[in-house]
């Protein structure tokens, strides 16, 4: 192929991508780590999800952790700290 | 043979017009206006995150249109978006359709055209619009800003291809934004705040500041505004004939300021009608509001910072109100320095 006679600017195409991390197929005895947003509501969603969780799939404990502002992302020290804690985690929008 | 047009205008990140192709002899004179090395990082653009550099801002500028002149202040208008009060993470990301609106001011301003009179808001000044529109292609590309793609916002706004201006200084009355935020007249500066695309407010019958204030007051005081349910800044652009009615009857820019913030507002009762009130959104407001007393007045301007007050746009009975986004930003601003010819 011919090198463009141009540049391209477009980003992001050096970039390695970051592998999912693999996912639990079951969920019985887990702890499941929720994230809420601190938008209204967000936290009902959470408590509900939490509670069919344990119900249906036999979660074991599940913990919830609130951001400190719904437009700003988690921090590290949150996210390491579920990550210390939880197999897996939910994020909630609420509102 | 490759369209150079078509090829950029295929691209996820183009903003649906076309660019200045950009090329290494074209990009050379952008380089030298720049004043650092090319290679020099301004940060990282949220939310994909990708590097900008001073090359990256540069070639960015010059797919927009700039001209090398203009690169000092898009390089600096990036560094100050970057900074964490600004939260342009969340702005990408956001329903909302705010755009980072740049108030520039200072001699370079001038210099290199900017226009703060007759349609500022554009279409139809090559540094306003090429200034905000290379802003818009680094949030696309290096930010990822792409509607439906990182960004949810509904609408999107006019204000999002292009959102540069400067004030009036030949017909405002009063000292301009940066010297009431503590800068000097004599140096380059830029003020930031995401806000939504104007709404024009008529008064063409107004003789006193009173009445025509409590006009102005009540565009900043809508129902579906963020400015009435969270802490958002407003950017209120009053045209020159309007500044002038205030001055002429005594009022200095601080006294209009003060007006607008301590009168801008409504009720409880008045808010509970319709648009986002909600008892616990007004309970989380950084001011006290009684939810419970219908007769309590909940200002428009939570903080005296949050209102950028400017003088522009032509003569005539027309002020422009900009409102702001549901919360989580803070307005910036700063002086930068215009590199030697």
């Amino acid at each position: 192929m011919q090198p463009l006679p141009f540049i391209d600017p477009s980003a992001g195409g050096n970039r390695p991508a970051i592998p999912l991390a693999p996912r639990p197929m079951d969920l019985a005895g887990r702890v499941v780590a929720m994230v809420d947003n601190t938008k209204e509501q967000g936290t009902l969603i959470l408590e509900t999800i939490a509670a069919a969780l344990k119900e249906r799939h036999g979660v074991a404990r599940v913990i919830i952790r609130s951001k400190e502002h719904y437009s700003k992302p988690a921090t590290d020290q949150l996210i390491d700290e579920l990550a210390q804690e939880a197999h897996l985690a939910v994020a909630a929008v609420g509102g | 043979m490759i369209d150079e047009f078509e090829f950029f205008l295929e691209k996820p990140w183009s903003d649906g017009l076309p660019v200045v192709t950009p090329t290494e002899a074209r990009l050379a004179p952008m380089l030298a206006a720049a004043g650092r090395l090319p290679e020099d990082v301004i940060g990282a653009v949220p939310p994909a995150m990708n590097v900008a550099t001073v090359r990256d801002v540069a070639l960015h500028a010059l797919m927009a249109g700039c001209r090398p002149d203009h690169l000092p202040v898009v390089i600096a208008a990036l560094d100050l978006m970057l900074l964490e009060p600004f939260n342009l993470n969340g702005v990408q990301g956001t329903m909302h359709g705010v755009a980072p609106l740049m108030i520039v001011n200072g001699p370079h301003a001038a210099r290199i055209g900017l226009n703060g009179g007759n349609g500022c808001f554009g279409p139809g000044f090559r540094a306003n619009a090429s200034i905000g529109r290379a802003i818009r292609l680094i949030l696309l590309n290096l930010g990822g800003g792409m509607a439906g793609v990182a960004s949810a916002t509904i609408f999107g706004s006019p204000l999002r291809y292009t959102a540069c201006i400067t004030e009036n200084v030949e017909r405002s009355p009063w000292e301009t934004l940066a010297v009431a935020q503590g800068h000097r007249v004599d140096e380059d500066t830029i003020a930031c705040a995401m806000v939504e695309s104007p709404r024009l407010h008529f008064d063409d019958v107004s003789q006193d500041p009173e009445r025509l204030l409590t006009g102005i007051a009540d565009g900043m005081a809508a129902l579906g505004s963020w400015n009435m349910h969270a802490r958002s800044d407003m950017v209120v652009a009053m045209g020159p004939q309007h500044a002038t009615l205030c001055a002429e009857a005594g009022m200095s820019r601080t006294d209009v300021h003060r007006w607008l913030v301590e009168r801008a507002g409504r009720t409880v009762g008045d808010l509970r009608r319709g648009g986002n009130w909600r008892r616990e959104r007004a309970l989380a407001l950084p001011i006290a509001v009684d939810p419970d007393d219908d007769g309590c007045f909940v200002p428009a301007i939570k903080h005296p910072d949050d209102l950028l007050l400017v003088v522009a746009g032509g003569w005539g009975p027309c002020t422009a109100i900009c409102h702001g986004w549901s919360g989580g930003s803070r307005a910036v601003h700063g002086r930068y320095r215009v590199p030697r010819a």
